[in-house]
């Protein structure tokens, strides 16, 4: 309770004080609520025994009754207005640190969350915790401070009866904590269930072309329909293990206050209770009895907000990498890599464990052409990686003209570094705007002459709003090839002196290959570059070929100088690939 | 019913969509009323309990009769409720499975290439969360809704009955508090339309920005897409605090009538001062301290329901959207193909949605045991013509025809029987390999597995890199294969599979130019003898094929073999060229560098 309260104020950031100042206000109303409920005792007494006074008496109880509505009505006027308030600013705030936090994370621990996780924090999971903010704590505060005023004042009116309720409430302890146990245990069984129906409805969508054709589909679909089961199975059982305790504790708790009513009875019939005393509390007990029987149900909502706390502080809680004092600027822009060692966090996504570079040196000259070759998972990408502080190696440095990357700010370094990635990624904006994201500054001059020398001048004119087209709008009508090419005109555009090309035409047809390859000829002009790549032709020119083994650096050096190689590696992939240059269907 | 209801999805509504489970669920809210009602009858107990007990001599017999009833009543109440929870939960869980299972089997019927492009994360989406999203409305709303109108009906008509005017003065929030509420929701219906485009906007840009982050954060820190996602949010703020500013007054208001304590300041002293003049008695006025909150609550209570009620909306929506996807037809009696021949004859076909067709009068023929290339620029055809003979769509005009006979005459067992394919993705259950090459002939002994992993130049790998040879699972969350591994299960799935038609996008045969010889050899095995039709992208591994067809803008504009096609000085000669300059292309030192490259190459 009092973790999730520390975490809720953690999280209300700049509403924290308004928070505070709701709950008080919750508190004072909750308590209002129960004295205004016990206020039935002298009420109800006075009305079934006037003391005669002509109604005194009875209209200062009434006056103070209502007073007491009133002040309790005010109250929860002024908690209304906060709630709503604080709940839009809050999940407003929240959502900006969350994003705020994802510019600093290393990209490392940024790949590692997945997108779709990531997602599901900053949409599903903030709007659960808000939840709290607006409505939760209330509705908790509510239950528990009202009928404790009711009771403590109970003491005082008769102590016996007081005592005989005050009973009931360990009984729903061991029964509440139950529930909630069991609950957590149905949620994880559910969760897993959950997963795997998940994931074999992914595979059932990507598979239907195979699965049809062995006629394994619909109710038909054996694994489907098992985990289908399953989680029907799971869900079932959960909800049928809820049952009893909440069953009990509903029940107890009603069960309680009747019995107790009971005693009232009898002591009203032996004469050691005033009647008026005991509908009094009946009527009490009958208005708080509903949200007593609620509680057991209001366990499982903390679950799912503390599992929502947890997943939020988790992402705030990754530090960024840390920027070595004092800071430096690049001059130069030759690479070096210093017995570099690295593996992927335990946790990465990869899951690929252990080292994946072993003591890799090399230095890349300014202006040089690098190209890296070997099989897929020997450390290629992971080189180019590091380079742009991915992560940080755990032996060995970077260094990009003399200066260790460890003392370079993101900013710094990344102004530095033009990435040209396999997959593209366009934003739902204009053409326009997505070019000159790499310098925003740019003129619609610079963006259009970037555009002509990435070759997609041409083809943007003749989309139906040229530049302002929007990428969402024409969606799957532009090919591979094209979205290459704008991302090539980003990378034009902003002109770092360091280029880092992954594979960027391996996924094209011929058309586009040669109008990329074109574009490719322009960026990389003058640049220090490091290619990733498959097709050893593309690269026979490279000024140094690096070629990767299983995380080792095992050869190196010129086109011609790796062939001379006896036995090499190189000579042997180049063998390889110009004899399946000739294959035919 | 259930034809009306697989008529017109379209308007499809949260009552509809539960049909499969309706029995539960209105047994849930049956049982839920009457826990209701038995609620209710406890709290009218203490009317004959207040006038025994009040009364000069109380006889204790019967205030034990009466009390023995109140307990029942409470209890049967109590245990109701939770069952007609239970059963609410039960049934939405079953609703879950049944509708999954739903649109699973529609799914399967509907053209393959409308879920080919609908993707697999958009149909998970629907699948996944939107199914899930009628689960409060279900298992927690239905029982609710029973209760939100049952108790307070129920308790008026029984204040009614006692004491009309006491009944009256119970509703007298009601005026002030209806119109408080009327303020505060007469928005609410284009509010609401504002609002949820607002959440859709944020939910958009969260999306935008998780997605695009990696790639952002290497052209700077991000501060681009920030400022976007920053200005989304924003919006969307400000539509919900303009919503908020709108009704808050009357939400705040009526939300503060409607509670217990404001109708009981005002029912308990009128009512004692009646009692005092002698127009009630005692045990009336107690009476209606009990049931008259329950009156009170009863429109906040009902105005709650709607919450889940607008959240379980686009859903439904979005399940009804997918179970309107018309299917494709299946003959009535299907008529088995004579060979192995395809033949297009003046097919035209054009995407819904597009304007421009994707292939306008293609005829062509392709011999049983040939091969036959399709080429052209992006965008001209190819693909469509490859899905075309899987009948992953259906033509406009025209036919598809494979062994002679119309492929929309062919049951789709025995069109799939026909052919096989490997496409893009190759495609791994999360399953053992063996499985996943048995996929091809679920009825295929361990033998004739590993014989189509041989032919697929895929057993020596099976056994020597992976780590549990055949029983080592694959998928995404098995062992990690590498893309020319994946290619070659999925080429031994095919060789297993043994269609005399073997349709084959080539692109993916490259998909791992480190294997590529293996994968080239797998696929000489695969294809020897069939009808075989290749998307070819690179030109160097077609020049042999029978027939080369060269697609341009949805029609066949060159067709016949290398040679002479290279002869023509059409499409295809300028293909040819422009392919054998990207073939030669390499990335160019464009000024000395300084110093000499230096690695170290550890001994």
């Amino acid at each position: 309770m009092m973790l999730i309260y520390r975490n809720m104020m953690h999280i209300a950031g700049s509403m924290a004080g308004v928070l505070r100042a709701s709950i008080i206000i919750t508190m004072i109303s909750a308590l209002v609520q129960g004295i205004t409920f016990a206020m039935l005792y002298p009420l109800f007494k006075e009305l079934i025994y006037p003391r005669g006074d002509g109604g005194r008496q009875l209209l200062i109880l009434g006056s103070i009754f209502i007073i007491l509505v009133l002040i309790d009505a005010a109250l929860r006027f002024v908690i209304f207005r906060y709630d709503w308030e604080s709940y839009i600013k809050a999940g407003y705030e929240l959502r900006i640190k969350l994003g705020t936090q994802m510019r600093n994370i290393p990209l490392e621990s940024l790949i590692a969350q997945k997108v779709g996780e990531l997602n599901v924090v900053l949409s599903g999971h903030v709007d659960y915790v808000i939840i709290v903010l607006t409505g939760l704590y209330n509705i908790v505060l509510y239950t528990i401070i009202a009928p404790l005023i009711t009771l403590l004042i109970t003491f005082f009116i008769d102590w016996r009866l007081a005592l005989a309720l005050a009973v009931i409430f360990p009984f729903m302890i061991p029964i509440y904590r139950n529930i909630r146990a069991v609950a957590a245990r149905g949620y994880h069984s559910s969760a897993a269930a959950h997963e795997d129906v998940t994931s074999n409805l992914i595979e059932y969508a990507q598979g239907l072309a195979v699965l049809r054709s062995t006629r394994q589909v619909g109710a038909q679909s054996v694994r489907l329909q098992a985990s289908l089961d399953n989680l029907l199975e799971k869900q079932s059982a959960a909800q049928t293990l809820k049952t009893v305790p909440n069953l009990l504790i509903s029940t107890l708790v009603q069960v309680g206050i009747l019995v107790v009513t009971l005693l009232g009875l009898l002591w009203v019939v032996d004469g050691s209770l005033n009647v008026a005393i005991m509908l009094a509390l009946f009527a009490i007990m009958v208005r708080y009895s509903e949200t007593l029987a609620m509680f057991g149900q209001l366990a499982t909502m903390f679950d799912i907000v503390e599992a929502s706390l947890a997943r939020i502080d988790d992402l705030l809680a990754i530090e960024p990498l840390p920027v070595k004092q004092p800071q430096a600027r690049i001059e130069r822009f030759e690479i070096t890599f210093s017995d570099v060692d690295f593996e992927y966090a335990a946790d990465g996504v990869s899951n690929e464990g252990g080292r994946v570079l072993h003591d890799i040196s090399f230095t890349l000259p300014e202006r040089s052409l690098t190209a890296l070759v070997g099989p897929s998972g020997s450390g290629k990408t992971t080189i180019t990686k590091l380079i742009t502080r991915f992560a940080d190696p755990q032996n060995g440095a970077v260094k990009i003209g003399g200066v260790d990357i460890h003392s370079l700010e993101q900013v710094e370094l990344m102004q530095h570094i033009s990435v040209v990635f396999q997959d593209v990624y366009l934003f739902d904006d204009s053409i326009r705007n997505n070019i000159r994201m790499a310098r925003p500054t740019a003129t619609d001059a610079e963006v259009e002459a970037a555009a002509e020398a990435a070759n997609c001048h041409e083809f943007i004119t003749r989309l139906p709003d040229g530049y302002n087209t929007t990428v969402g709008e024409i969606g799957g009508a532009l090919s591979g090839g094209e979205r290459q090419r704008i991302s090539i005109a980003r990378a034009i555009l902003k002109d770092a002196p360091i280029v880092l090309l992954d594979e960027p035409t391996s996924a094209l047809d011929t058309e586009s290959e040669v109008a990329v390859q074109r574009a490719i000829d322009k960026l990389v002009a003058d640049k220090t570059v490091v290619v990733i790549a498959h097709r050893l032709s593309t690269v026979v020119a490279a000024d140094q070929i690096l070629v990767l083994e299983d995380g080792r650096l095992v050869e190196c050096g010129g086109h011609d100088d790796l062939l001379a190689v006896e036995n090499g590696r190189y000579s042997a992939m180049w063998a390889a690939q110009q004899q399946a240059r000739r294959w035919k269907v | 019913m259930e034809k009306k209801r697989l008529d017109s999805h379209k308007d499809l509504s949260l009552w509809e969509i539960i049909a499969p489970v309706k029995r539960q669920i209105y047994g849930a809210m049956a049982v839920s009323a009457i826990s209701s009602l038995a609620w209710v009858v406890s709290l009218v107990l203490i009317l004959p309990i207040g006038r025994e007990v009040l009364s000069d001599a109380p006889d204790m017999g019967r205030l034990w009769q009466l009390w023995g009833l109140m307990l029942i009543a409470v209890v049967i109440a109590f245990v109701l409720r939770t069952l007609s929870f239970n059963f609410a939960h039960l049934g939405a869980f079953r609703l879950e499975k049944i509708l999954r299972t739903q649109l699973t089997t529609h799914l399967a019927k509907v053209p393959l290439g409308y879920v080919i492009s609908t993707g697999s994360g958009a149909l998970k989406k629907v699948l996944m969360d939107d199914v899930l999203s009628l689960h409060t409305f279900v298992a927690d709303t239905t029982p609710f809704i029973a209760r939100a109108y049952t108790t307070p009906f129920v308790a008026l008509i029984l204040m009614f009955v006692v004491d009309w005017r006491m009944a009256l003065l119970s509703l007298a929030v009601f005026p002030i508090g209806m119109v408080a509420m009327y303020f505060g929701t007469k928005d609410n219906a284009t509010e609401r339309i504002a609002y949820d485009a607002a959440k859709e906007q944020i939910n958009r840009s969260i999306i935008e920005y998780v997605q695009g982050m990696q790639v952002i954060r290497t052209f700077d820190d991000g501060t681009t897409s920030f400022q976007r996602y920053h200005d989304a949010l924003t919006e969307a703020t400000k539509t919900e605090q303009n919503w908020a500013k709108k009704s808050q007054v009357g939400a705040y208001v009526s939300r503060t009538l409607f509670a217990a304590l404001p109708t009981l300041a005002i029912i308990t002293p009128i009512g004692i001062w009646g009692a005092q003049q002698g127009l009630i008695d005692i045990p009336t006025l107690i009476f209606f301290v009990f049931l008259a909150p329950t009156v009170a609550e009863a429109p906040v209570n009902i105005m709650w329901m709607n919450m889940p009620l607008n959240q379980s909306k686009a859903g439904v929506k979005r399940i009804g959207k997918l179970l309107d996807v018309p299917i494709q037809p299946e003959p009535a009696r299907s008529t088995p193909p004579h060979d192995a021949s395809v033949t297009f004859k003046d097919v035209s076909f054009t995407y819904s949605g597009r304007k421009d067709a994707a292939l306008d009068g293609v005829s062509l023929r392709m011999e049983p045991g040939t091969v036959t290339a399709l080429v052209g620029p992006s965008g001209a055809g190819k693909s469509t013509v490859a899905q075309l003979i899987p009948r992953f769509w259906d033509v406009n005009a025209g036919a598809v025809l494979v062994g002679d006979v119309d492929v929309r005459e062919m049951s789709s067992d025995d069109l799939m029987k026909q052919v096989s394919f490997v496409f893009q993705n190759p495609y791994l259950l999360h399953d053992t390999v063996r499985e996943n090459i048995r996929l091809g002939k679920p009825e295929a002994t361990d033998a004739e597995v590993e014989a189509a992993a041989k032919a697929a130049q895929a057993h020596e790998f099976i056994l020597n890199e992976l780590p549990q040879g055949y029983d080592t699972l694959a998928g995404d969350r098995g062992t990690q294969l590498s893309g020319g591994q994946r290619q070659r299960i999925t080429i031994a799935r095919a060789i297993l599979q043994n269609s005399p038609i073997v349709i084959l996008d080539e692109a993916t045969a490259f998909a791992d130019p480190e294997n590529e010889a293996k994968i080239h050899s797998g696929i000489a095995n695969l294809t020897a003898g069939k009808t075989l039709i290749v998307v070819a992208h690179r030109l160097s591994t077609i020049q042999d094929a029978h027939q080369i067809v060269v697609l341009d803008k949805g029609r066949v504009a060159e067709s016949g073999d290398h040679d002479t096609l290279v002869a023509t000085d059409g499409i295809y000669a300028r293909l040819w060229n422009k392919f054998t300059e990207a073939q030669g292309w390499g990335l160019r030192r464009t000024s000395k560098p300084s110093i000499v490259a230096t690695g170290e190459v550890p001994q």
